[in-house]
């Protein structure tokens, strides 16, 4: 059952198109990850599903079971939300609560209980203007949950974040994964392999490839070998440019990454090269491509 | 309804926390009792630092109540409603430049509640500062001037709050229409003091115009009664901030919250 559908999605500003024919289906009940370079994008794509920017052509359709103004049905946290200063932590999330629909006392509730998810409790009583970067996107992470949405749409939600602060708030999705749906942007494909379920990888505006992700794992790995050197190798990679076991190359000076179709022939045709040979290898080693080097390959090329 | 209070709640505690809720009111009441005050010495003060030659014996009539009143007026029509266009330039554009209404805007909120608690709430700051700032003003008057009768005085204060309103609501529709909050300011001020000016010079081409309300308040505070056509400077005024209002809610609609991505 998909929550949402776009149909040909599109927005240009002034004739450049940002979003080009974007098709998607977000399932209910899973972690969908947008992935993209920035620029490609994906933000644009978020703006027109939370309804803050109209399309120029194209359809969303929100699930039919739930009726009226979607807003209601989703919970949205922009890639640098914005406070109010001047009120506190609590005071925001009630606030937004009860822009949400919830009474008073729900709101105050629901908040309580936030807070203390997403860790804030100690300084929920703190102006907002004194809240550090990670402090504002947990508090962001919980303003959006707090009417029970049914979809949590997160813009680069760790993007901006140190290395703590991101492992905070991955841990923090794969707990919410559980309760509601999440569908967030990103460039970076391992946070994307970390929590996800299904993933469409956007590239200037147009879906590149979607799907599941293991199935994509599955279906996209393909046999790698890495090449090192002590000499350079770049000159003598052309020489291989044209070989019909080969399927992409891509290398620095004494590092070579060749991915191949036939692993057999290729390390044949390999070993057996003497000019390679006098380059000194130093390290020559099989294995199979990640997703990365797929999003690598696709969105580079 | 529900929506509105949270809303204009939310207004509410922003300008208190910001002091809007202080220094506006403070303006009102010091123009209130400055205005009296100097009307009373006067006088003195130019007998003492006109530097007219010694023993010339001159007269220098106090003004009448309503006169004192009526400037009292002008005050507010100025500096008042500048301090009030300064407070409420950025009510709508600075929320929108700084990207806070993201937040709220994605949460089930109507488009109209979000404008007219803005609305209610600056009017009602407006209104409160302006009356009791007069009454303070009126006060002074009763006891270093003359008296002047009540039933005037709340009728003129009255009828002049409507023009109040109508320079609030100019601030919120520049406010919705325009990002730069100096360009928001410099047209509201440009246009109130346009048309003050207009009608005060030709009265006859503007009888209609909101411009016309202060002096039919000067004119209440004189005789009770208000100028001629002043029902229909009245009813135009009224429905240039209804229509106000309304195109700022339809402008609001239809302008895309974020337009750019950051």
């Amino acid at each position: 059952m998909s929550l949402i559908i776009t149909e040909q999605l599109t927005k240009t500003f002034n004739g450049t198109s940002a979003v080009d024919g974007l098709n998607l289906s977000i399932k209910e009940g899973i972690c969908t990850a947008l992935l993209g370079p920035n620029g490609a994008g994906k933000t644009t794509t978020l703006n027109m599903l939370t309804g803050l920017m109209n399309p120029t052509s194209g359809t969303i359709t929100f699930d039919q079971r739930y009726r009226g103004d979607r807003r209601q049905f989703i919970g949205y946290l922009p890639q640098y939300p914005k406070f109010y200063g001047w009120m506190t932590g609590e005071e925001y999330v009630v606030y937004a609560g009860q822009l949400g629909g919830l009474s008073k006392i729900d709101a105050t509730k629901k908040t309580e209980e936030l807070l203390s998810l997403v860790g804030l409790d100690d300084s929920k009583k703190k102006r907002i203007a004194g809240y550090s970067g990670g402090m504002k996107q947990r508090l962001g992470i919980a303003q959006a949950l707090v009417h029970s949405p049914k979809l949590i749409i997160l813009d680069e939600p760790v993007s901006a974040l140190d290395p703590i602060g991101r492992r905070d708030v991955l841990e923090l999705m794969r707990k919410l994964k559980e309760k509601t749906s999440i569908l967030f942007s990103t460039h970076v494909l391992h946070d994307a392999e970390e929590i996800c379920d299904d993933i469409f990888i956007v590239k200037d505006g147009k879906v590149v490839i979607e799907g599941d992700l293991v199935e994509l794992q599955r279906k996209y790995q393909k046999p790698t070998i890495y090449l090192e050197t002590e000499e350079s190798i770049e000159y003598w990679s052309h020489s291989i440019k044209n070989m019909d076991w080969l399927r992409h190359m891509q290398g620095t000076k004494n590092k070579l990454t060749i991915t191949v179709n036939d692993i057999d022939v290729a390390r044949e045709a390999l070993l057996s090269n003497e000019t390679l040979r006098k380059l000194k290898i130093t390290n020559f080693e099989i294995a199979k491509t990640t997703l990365e080097d797929l999003f690598m390959e696709v969105t580079a090329g | 309804m529900n929506q509105w209070i949270i809303l204009f709640n939310k207004e509410m505690k922003e300008a208190i926390r910001n002091f809007k809720w202080i220094w506006i009111p403070l303006v009102f009441i010091l123009l209130g009792i400055i205005q009296p005050v100097t009307s009373y010495f006067l006088p003195d003060i130019l007998k003492n630092f006109g530097g007219f030659p010694e023993g010339s014996m001159l007269e220098f009539p106090l003004p009448t109540g309503p006169q004192v009143l009526a400037e009292t007026i002008g005050q507010f029509g100025q500096i008042g409603v500048l301090v009030i266009v300064l407070a409420f330039m950025g009510i709508v554009a600075g929320e929108r430049n700084s990207g806070t209404n993201i937040m709220v805007l994605v949460k089930p909120v109507s488009y109209v509640a979000y404008i007219v608690s803005k609305w209610l709430h600056m009017s009602l700051l407006a209104i409160s500062s302006f009356s009791i700032g007069f009454l303070l003003a009126s006060y002074y008057t009763f006891q270093l001037i003359e008296s002047v009768p009540i039933s005037y005085v709340i009728k003129g204060a009255v009828v002049y709050s409507i023009w109040l309103l109508f320079v609030t609501t100019l601030v919120l529709f520049f406010s919705v229409l325009f990002k730069s909050n100096a360009g928001v300011a410099a047209l509201t001020l440009g246009i109130t003091i346009i048309i003050s000016l207009m009608s005060s010079i030709t009265p006859d081409l503007l009888r209609w115009s909101p411009g016309m309300i202060a002096s039919h308040s000067h004119s209440i505070f004189q005789s009770g009664e208000a100028g001629e056509y002043f029902w229909l400077s009245i009813s135009c005024t009224i429905v240039l901030i209804i229509l106000m209002i309304i195109l700022s809610i339809i402008n609001f609609k239809n302008k895309e919250t974020v337009t750019h991505t950051t």
